[in-house]
C-alpha cells in the first residue's frame, strides 16, 4: 500500500513515522516523503537562490552554501531554468532577422502568446479558446468588468470579500463609479463572523441568496491573499448564477496552486497574474478567461486591433471583424520577452498535472501545519512559550499551498530573524507571516528545515 | 561654412556635389554626408542584421556579408546592444535574490519603469511627472479616453483622421458605444481633399472650428502611419482647445521621430508604443502623457492598487492612471534604447533625419519621377508631403509597377522595408503603398 495515500496529512505522517519507527517530527519522515515524491525532479528545473546570495542572510547564523528556504513563491515564483535560453533565442532573432521575427521562428511575435494558451488552459481547467494571455491582471479585470458589469437600477451591486486585495477593491470601486453608481451602496462585502478569520462557504452562499436579486456580479478571489483561504468556486458560481448574477474570480493566488476547473464549474470569467505560482517573473504576462457559453453573448466593451480576426487584421479596413469570446478582448500584440519565461514555466507544469501538484501540495502544507502545531500550539501549561495561530483553514480543501501565520511575538521581529537564517517568506502588516511551500520546487526537507530555523528565529525574537 | 546648414535638403545636396565636383547622385555625396554626420557613431549601438541573415535575401543577387538596408524601423526598431546585458542582469537578480529584487539592485522591479520616465519625457518634450511607462498603447489610449472622453448630448464627437490606424479607429468606436452614443454620428473624420493623399492643416483647423462645439475630443495620430504625414500638433492643439475640446495624439509613429514638445504645445494627453523608433522590441512597454495642467482636473476612470499611494489617496496626474507593476524584462530594452537617445537630442536627430529623408527623396525623384518622354519607365509617386516640417523619417511610396513585385525584389536584395498591408503574409492588395 502506498503510505502517501493513507488519508489526511496527519494520518499519513503518523503512519510513515510508525513505518520508520521514528518520531513524526523526525527528519527521517521528511526524507521519506522526498524520496517518494514523484515530482521531486521538477525542483531541478528552477534556479534556487543560495542562502549566501540573499541580502538578508546572516552567515554567522546559517551556512551560506545551501539552497535558501524559498517559501515566497506565492509572491514571486522562482525562475525556470529555460528562461534565459528562450529569451536569448528571441534576442538573437531580433538581431538577425529584425521585423521578419513577427512571423518566423519558433515564437513568431505576432502570435507567440497564443501558442501558449493551450498549456495555460490546462492549468486553469479551461478550453484553449476560453483563455487569453495578455496585459496585466488589473487591466484584464477592468476589461472583463466593463463587459460583465452592466448595472441597472435594480441590479447594480458587486459582491466581493471583505479585505479583498486592494487592487481589486479599487478596481471595483472605479467600475461602479464609471457606471454612475455609488460604491457605498453598490459594493457589497461578505465578512467573516466575529472572532473568525475566514469566510464560511454557507455565509457566502446565504449572502448571495439574500441579496442576489440586486447583485450584478459576484467577484471574489479564488484564494484569498491574506488568509490563504481557497474558496469553493464551484458552489459560489452556482449560487450566484442561480440568482442571475455573473460570477467571476481573481485567480491571482489560485492559478498554479489550486486545481481549477473554470470551464466545468461554469465560471463566467476570471483573471490572473502569472508571476506567482506560475513563475513568469515580476510583472509577467497575465491571463483572462471567459466561458465559451458567452462566446456570442458578452461582447468586449473596449476594442483594439488585436481583437480583429487574424486573417484579415492587417488589411487595415477599419471594419471590425471581432473574434469570438475572449479573443475579441485582445487589444494589442503581446511582448515576446514575457512569453519566454511563461513558456519555460508552463512546460514544467506540462510535465505533471494540477491534480498531482495538488496532491503533493496537500501533504506538503499539511506537513508544515503538523509540525507548526506540534511545536507551537498554544499550551496552557506554558503560557510564555512562543506560539503560533494559523489563520488559514485547516481543511486542505479550503486552502492552497500557503499558510498565514501570526505569532505571540511581534511579527516584524520573527520575520527579520527568519530572513537572517536564509528563509524567504512574506510579512503582511499588521500581524501575519505568509509561508507558501510550493509543490513544483519545494521539498519536505525544506519544511523540516524551516521548522528548525523557526525555532531559532523565535528564540532570538523572544530575547528582545 | 557648414555645408550641411546650407538650406533645404536639395540645396545642401547640390552644394555638396558642387563642392566635391561630382554628380548629386554620386556615392561620394553620401560618403561626405556620413563623414560629417555627428551622429554616425550611434549606429554602433545597434545590432544590424546582415544581408545573409535575412530570410528573404537571394545571395545570387547580393553580397551576404554587408549590413542589410534596414528601413523598417518605423515598424520595429533595431535592437540596442545593451539589451541582452541588462536582461541578463535582471535574470541573474531573479535567480539569486528572488523576491528581494522588487526593492533592490539597479532596477528595483517595484519601480523600475519610473526610473526611465525622465529619459522618456525628454524624448517627447514633457516633464517626467507627466509621463507614465506602462501597458500597451491601446490599453493606454483606452485609459486616457475613459477619463478625457466624457460626452454629453451637446458635445459628444471624437474627431480623428480618415484611415486612422485600425486600433485607434476600433478603440474610439468602442469608447463611443460604451458611453451610449453612436459611432455613425459621434465619429467625425477629417479627410484629404479629392485627389490629394494627405491632410491640409487648414482643413483640419477649419473642421475643428466648424464642428468644435460638438467635439469632445480631437484624437489624431502625430505621424500618420500610412502616409507618413507629420501633423502640426501645436496648431491643432490650439484650435481644438479654442473650441473647448480636449486634444490628444496617438504618437506611435511620432515618438523618437518628430521633435515633440507635448508640454509646451499644451497637448492634453498622448500615448505611444516604443517598439518602433524607440527600439524596445516587439510589444515593448508603452507610454502615456497627461499635461500637468490636468493634475487635479481629469481623474482616471479606472483604478487599482498602484493608482493610490495610500488608502484613498490618488496619485496626481498620469500617476493615478497606473494599474499594475510593469515587467522589468520590458524595462531593460527600453532603458538600453533611451540611453542612446540620451547621447543626443531629438533636435539633432531631427536635423539629420530631415537631410537623410530629403536625400532619399532627392534620389527617388531624380531617377523615378514620371517623365512624359518615357511613359514606360518605372516611376514613383511619393505620397508623403515634400515639406520636411510635415513629415518624419518615413516616405510612403507607390510605384507604377505592382507593389508586391517591387517589394519582393527589394527583399531579395537585402532591403528590409514594410509593405503596408502585406507585412504579415495575409493581404492581397495590389496597389498598397510601399512604405519605405
Amino acid at each position: 500500500m502506498d503510505l502517501l495515500d493513507a488519508g489526511s496529512p496527519r494520518e499519513v505522517i503518523e503512519k510513515v513515522a510508525k513505518h520508520l519507527d521514528c518520531s513524526p517530527t523526525s527528519r527521517e519522515v521528511a526524507e521519506y516523503f522526498d524520496k517518494n515524491d514523484k515530482l521531486r525532479h521538477l525542483r531541478q528545473e528552477f534556479l534556487f537562490p543560495k542562502v549566501a546570495q540573499l541580502p538578508t542572510s546572516d552567515l554567522s547564523l546559517v551556512g551560506g552554501s545551501e539552497d535558501c528556504i524559498y517559501f515566497v513563491g506565492n509572491s514571486l515564483g522562482l525562475q525556470p531554468k529555460n528562461v534565459k535560453k528562450y529569451i536569448d533565442e528571441e534576442l538573437k532573432k531580433w538581431a538577425t532577422i529584425g521585423a521578419h521575427g513577427h512571423v518566423m521562428g519558433s515564437r513568431p511575435w505576432a502570435w507567440a502568446e497564443n501558442d501558449l494558451e493551450d498549456l495555460m488552459a490546462k492549468v486553469v481547467g479551461a478550453k484553449p479558446e476560453e483563455v487569453a494571455l495578455m496585459n496585466g491582471l488589473t487591466v484584464n479585470l477592468h476589461l472583463l468588468l466593463l463587459a460583465f458589469y452592466q448595472p441597472i437600477a435594480t441590479r447594480h451591486k458587486i459582491l466581493l470579500e471583505d479585505k479583498a486585495f486592494p487592487s481589486d477593491h479599487y478596481a471595483v470601486e472605479s467600475q461602479i463609479r464609471l457606471r454612475g453608481f455609488d460604491p457605498s451602496t453598490s459594493m457589497l462585502f461578505v465578512k467573516p463572523r466575529p472572532g473568525e478569520d475566514t469566510l464560511r462557504t454557507e455565509d457566502i452562499v446565504s449572502t448571495i441568496e439574500r441579496e442576489g436579486h440586486s447583485i450584478a456580479v459576484v467577484m471574489l478571489s479564488g484564494v484569498q491573499y491574506y488568509t490563504g483561504q481557497l474558496f469553493n468556486m464551484e458552489v459560489i458560481t452556482k449560487a450566484g448564477q442561480n440568482q442571475g448574477c455573473y460570477v467571476g474570480f481573481d485567480c491571482a493566488h489560485a492559478v498554479g496552486n489550486a486545481d481549477l476547473r473554470l470551464h466545468d464549474w461554469g465560471v463566467d470569467f476570471a483573471c490572473w497574474c502569472t508571476y506567482k505560482y506560475v513563475n513568469s517573473g515580476a510583472g509577467g504576462l497575465a491571463g483572462a478567461f471567459i466561458h465559451e457559453k458567452h462566446v456570442d453573448r458578452v461582447k468586449p466593451a473596449l476594442l483594439g486591433w488585436w481583437g480583429h480576426n487574424l486573417k484579415t487584421r492587417f488589411q487595415m479596413t477599419n471594419e471590425m471583424d471581432l473574434q469570438p469570446g475572449v479573443n475579441g478582448y485582445r487589444l494589442s500584440n503581446q511582448p515576446v520577452l514575457l512569453v519566454c519565461p511563461l513558456q519555460a514555466s508552463l512546460e514544467i507544469f506540462n510535465q505533471t498535472t494540477m491534480k498531482d501538484l495538488r496532491k503533493k501540495s496537500i501533504l506538503l502544507t499539511g506537513y508544515l501545519e503538523y509540525l507548526l502545531k506540534h511545536y507551537y500550539s498554544k499550551k496552557a501549561s506554558d503560557p510564555h512559550k512562543p506560539c503560533v495561530h494559523i489563520i488559514t483553514p485547516s481543511n486542505p480543501a479550503e486552502r492552497g499551498c500557503q499558510l498565514s501565520l501570526s505569532f505571540s511575538l511581534p511579527i516584524r521581529a520573527v520575520f527579520k530573524e527568519l530572513e537572517k537564517r536564509g528563509v524567504a517568506c512574506d510579512m503582511r502588516e499588521p500581524n501575519v507571516l505568509r509561508v507558501a511551500p510550493v509543490p513544483l520546487y519545494n521539498s519536505f526537507s525544506d519544511v523540516h528545515r524551516f521548522i528548525t530555523v523557526l525555532g531559532s528565529a523565535l528564540a532570538a525574537s523572544n530575547k528582545d
